[in-house]
């Protein structure tokens, strides 16, 4: 799937990490702006240099799972999975009979009250946290 | 379908010692045990959770407040070992049993489980839905008859609930799919077992995720240079 390109909308351009070409459009969908969402900061409000603070984190679909539009995130440390699924279901607009399922490692979910701190901290690399996350019936 | 998101019970128990040694590693209270037989066998652990109460006063470090114990903290004691602050009187024991067994007619591994107090009486079902992760509430709850179903455990014989497994190999596959692109082995219980397990209140620890990649070995490096070695000094 090719989806390596991302916008980092919350990153100011001089720390970006990765060069890269501007946006290219998920052809499969283009999904709209998320919502304002306390989960996850789009936002400018503090530099990510400052890494104590919040974490970057790369989410990666997989399987026939829509990708989404801005896949680079600058999240709060504490924020928890559970969070994070928050977050994606919105974003992505799953209904309540969708299941997600968020990796680490690409094969482990951790669970939903971990922090993404603890898991940028064991996982992490490249100054970055590589979340895929995975769309399916899990139930029924 | 295709066939590697299925297996036969052979790796299934290769799976179940690889996670169980890392179990052991952990002090996360995972055991295999063999049907009388020993022609085949599941892998199960207890843990005692403290409902509607504060939390248990073990080793002190524990902050939820919540109803489930950290999994790594939860060993399987015996019953005069587990430190119950005794002025939380309202507060109650509750033991939950996971089970892994092989299912051969669906070719997937399928989580049973049960909790009952401490003298004996079992939870009903909706009691262990209080237990759920809010974030699989919402799906589980639209029709918890087609996921979670009462069968009689296949070796032990005695009523268990059990987490339906006919879409098991429908959402694994994706993952392991993906694995094998960057050539990753993965164990796939543990895989499987860390998407199912917080539906019903099992959470496993973070080392799994590492353990999992460590277990394909690092025999190259070594061997190379030893016969290098050898190669020069002849």
């Amino acid at each position: 799937m090719a989806e390596e390109q991302e916008s980092a909308l919350q990153l100011p351009p001089s720390t970006a990490p990765e060069a890269e070409v501007p946006t290219e459009v998920s052809p499969e969908t283009a999904t709209p702006e998320p919502p304002s969402s306390a989960a996850v900061s789009p936002g400018t409000e503090e530099p990510v240099g400052d890494t104590k603070k919040k974490i970057d984190i790369l989410l990666k679909a997989v399987g026939d799972t829509p990708i989404m539009k801005t896949k680079k995130w600058a999240v709060e440390r504490t924020r928890t999975i559970q969070g994070l699924f928050d977050f994606i279901k919105k974003f992505l607009k799953l209904v309540a009979s969708e299941q997600l399922f968020i990796y680490v490692n690409q094969s482990f979910a951790p669970s939903p009250d971990q922090e993404v701190g603890t898991l940028y901290e064991c996982f992490g690399s490249d100054g970055k946290l590589v979340l895929h996350y995975c769309k399916s019936q899990a139930w029924g | 379908m295709e066939e590697n998101e299925f297996f036969g019970e052979k790796t299934f128990q290769h799976y179940c010692a690889e996670f169980i040694k890392h179990s052991q590693k952990i002090g996360d209270g995972w055991e295999w045990r063999a049907s009388k037989d020993c022609s085949d066998g599941y892998m199960c652990k207890t843990h005692f959770q403290v409902k509607n109460g504060t939390a248990v006063s073990h080793q002190g470090t524990s902050d939820h407040v919540q109803t489930f114990l950290p999994v790594e903290e939860a060993l399987d004691p015996p019953l005069d070992d587990l430190e119950v602050n005794e002025t939380t009187t309202a507060a109650e024991v509750i033991k939950y049993e996971y089970h892994v067994l092989y299912s051969c007619s669906y070719q997937v591994p399928v989580l049973y489980f049960r909790a009952s107090f401490l003298d004996g009486r079992p939870l009903a079902l909706k009691d262990i839905w209080e237990g759920v992760h809010e974030c699989y509430k919402m799906r589980l709850l639209q029709g918890p008859w087609d996921t979670i179903t009462q069968q009689e455990h296949p070796i032990l014989g005695q009523p268990f609930f059990v987490l339906h497994p006919c879409k098991t190999s429908e959402f694994m596959t994706p993952v392991l799919k993906n694995s094998q692109k960057i050539n990753r082995n993965v164990n796939y219980i543990t895989s499987w077992l860390s998407m199912v397990g917080p539906a019903v209140g099992l959470n496993l620890p973070l080392s799994y995720a590492t353990a999992a990649s460590q277990d394909e070995g690092n025999v190259d490096g070594q061997d190379s240079s030893i016969e290098r070695k050898s190669l020069e000094e002849h």
